[in-house]
């Protein structure tokens, strides 16, 4: 019972094993080959269907990065859009991603997540906000500005001590009398 | 309202009820989606059948996650050439820094050595100098 389990386990396994390219007894925890990962920039237009099967996406849509050596490889450029712009409805194998398993993920989906960069449209036009806000501040400054140069207050004179100018206070001699400081007029 | 009409920018995209893109029911753009639909359909079916399964022990394995993982770190190596512009880049961020922490320190330390020298600094209470 024990060694007919074993060897239908044993069979199993070296089913598996053998699918990978690996040698008999051997088992990688890896199952991609090297085609199957991401690689240079595709050339010529087999290379782009290649590429473009490899990453779910139609040949049509698989645009890659511009070949200017900056390290892109054959990866391919998806719209600038925040996940944050996805259907809410929609049943995503990852809901808080709003992501499908399998989909090619943005190159920038760690800033792209919702607790960071979103792109969504806003109910007014970007341009409209940033005239809105600037031009306040712009406007509030200026108007601090002619404040500062221009103060505006009630008007002051020097403040008046009592006790003749608090002579005593101040360490005036008590033996001798100080000079009477008068601050009214009748 | 000055400009009433709204203009998309890179952090504020355009609603789809004001794209005329998204209106567009030609035979193309319905083949185009489909041929999408379908993709996405074939794999969520490969996922689900992966997820539900209730023999399944580890993790399902995710193509897309090891490709995005791979690109942004093993992939730029071999794929990287340098061009004028990488070239500046590099040297911008390699050498700006330090040249221009250099500048502020320097200058900051001179004009406190010459306030010491000067004795016009109040050092009453500074451990160092």
């Amino acid at each position: 019972m024990a060694a007919a389990g074993a060897a239908v386990l044993g069979a199993r396994w070296l089913r598996r094993a053998t699918r990978g390219v690996v040698p008999l007894g051997a088992r990688t925890a890896f199952h991609m080959t090297k085609d199957m990962l991401p690689g240079p920039y595709p050339r010529t237009p087999e290379e782009r269907a290649a590429a473009a099967k490899k990453y779910n996406l139609r040949v049509e849509d698989y645009e890659p990065y511009p070949d200017d050596g900056t390290g892109h490889g054959d990866y391919p450029k998806l719209p600038d859009r925040s996940q944050q712009e996805r259907d809410p409805w929609y049943e995503w194998d990852h809901s808080d991603l709003r992501l499908n398993w399998g989909e090619t993920m943005h190159w920038d989906l760690d800033m792209y997540i919702r607790n960071r960069v979103d792109t969504s449209p806003t109910p007014v036009s970007w341009h409209v906000m940033c005239k809105h806000l600037f031009g306040f501040v712009a406007f509030m400054a200026f108007m601090f500005w002619v404040g500062a140069i221009f103060p505006s207050y009630q008007p002051v004179g020097p403040k008046q001590y009592p006790y003749n100018n608090l002579y005593l206070e101040r360490g005036g001699d008590p033996t001798k009398e100080p000079e009477q400081v008068v601050h009214y007029e009748i | 309202m000055a400009d009433s009409k709204y203009k998309p920018a890179p952090l504020a995209t355009l609603p789809s009820t004001l794209n005329p893109a998204k209106y567009d029911l030609s035979l193309e753009t319905r083949k185009a989606q489909i041929e999408r639909l379908s993709i996405r359909a074939r794999l969520k079916l490969e996922y689900l059948l992966q997820y539900n399964d209730p023999k399944r022990q580890m993790h399902i394995e995710d193509a897309a996650l090891i490709h995005w993982a791979y690109a942004r770190s093993t992939n730029i190596y071999p794929n990287f050439r340098p061009t004028p512009k990488n070239s500046l880049l590099g040297v911008v961020a390699a050498f700006g820094p330090l040249i221009f922490w250099y500048y502020v320190f320097k200058t900051d330390r001179d004009r406190k050595e010459n306030l010491i020298q000067e004795g016009k600094l109040d050092r009453t209470f500074k451990l160092s100098y």
